[in-house]
């Protein structure tokens, strides 16, 4: 897994690429915390993940809880076709707020 | 009558970081024989899902061991187009895993965690702990039917 944060816009955005397991999801979750914590709206690219399992849904779901109670702006952007089929089948695409454009997050902040 | 045929034995270290491996064989083995892209990406879910729940739950973070995967093609009888993909993952774990602990949680309740039952027993037919006699071994078994 690869994960860049890039500051700025008035956002964080955070993208992801290959395989989110186990491994690599403690690390995503400091990540989305951490971005968090600094009191940042955050837009979450799953353009380029190749994988995820549970581990790494988990982390995306404690973001989503975090951002909640900050009132923070919080979405997924560009979702793989594997990832979606993960989110579809927690049935979790219907609470997360998914983009497929950066423009349609930022016109929200 | 059925006919079993193994599709591949693999014995592995029960951590986190030999799994992209083990998904890669498992991806090669379903495409060689005839699964479709998403079928596939859904069983290599599944059983990375049975396996993390050996990593995490069986061995947990005191114990350390082995993972041993078969997988193996039951094809139906003569005239049937539909044959069943067997996943066979042995741990050898001291704490005995029991069939409560593959119950998935309500999906209404929106917290991280626990989703990896409720995967298996979605992309699978049928989610089994195999009764074992002998102590230290706990034998999970995964079927999916597919067609051929």
């Amino acid at each position: 897994m690869e994960c860049n944060l890039k500051s700025g816009a008035g956002y964080d955005l955070l993208e992801l690429s290959g395989e989110v397991d186990l491994q690599y999801s403690p690390q995503l979750r400091e990540k989305i915390l951490g971005s968090l914590r600094s009191g940042a709206p955050l837009l979450i690219d799953l353009g380029r993940v190749s994988y995820i399992d549970s581990s790494g849904i988990a982390s995306l779901v404690e973001g989503f809880q975090a951002a909640k109670s900050a009132k923070l702006p919080y979405g997924l952007l560009n979702i793989s076709s594997t990832a979606l089929q993960v989110l579809t089948l927690t049935r979790l695409d219907k609470i997360f707020n998914l983009y497929t454009d950066a423009a349609h997050f930022e016109a929200q902040l | 009558m059925a006919c079993n045929h193994t599709l591949l034995h693999l014995q592995f270290p029960a951590c986190a970081e030999h799994m992209a491996v083990v998904r890669q064989k498992l991806r090669e083995i379903l495409s060689a024989h005839g699964q479709p892209a998403d079928e596939t990406n859904s069983v290599v879910l599944a059983v990375g899902e049975a396996c993390m729940n050996i990593i995490q739950h069986a061995y947990g973070p005191d114990d350390r061991g082995d993972i041993v995967l078969e997988v193996e093609l039951e094809n139906g009888t003569a005239g049937e187009a539909r044959s069943e993909l067997i996943f066979r993952l042995t741990d050898f774990a001291s704490r005995k895993t029991c069939a409560e602990q593959l119950k998935s949680r309500p999906l209404d309740e929106i917290r991280p965690g626990g989703l990896g039952c409720f995967i298996m027993q979605q992309v699978m037919d049928e989610v089994k702990l195999l009764n074992c006699d002998k102590p230290g071994i706990n034998v999970l078994q995964l079927r999916k039917k597919v067609q051929t």
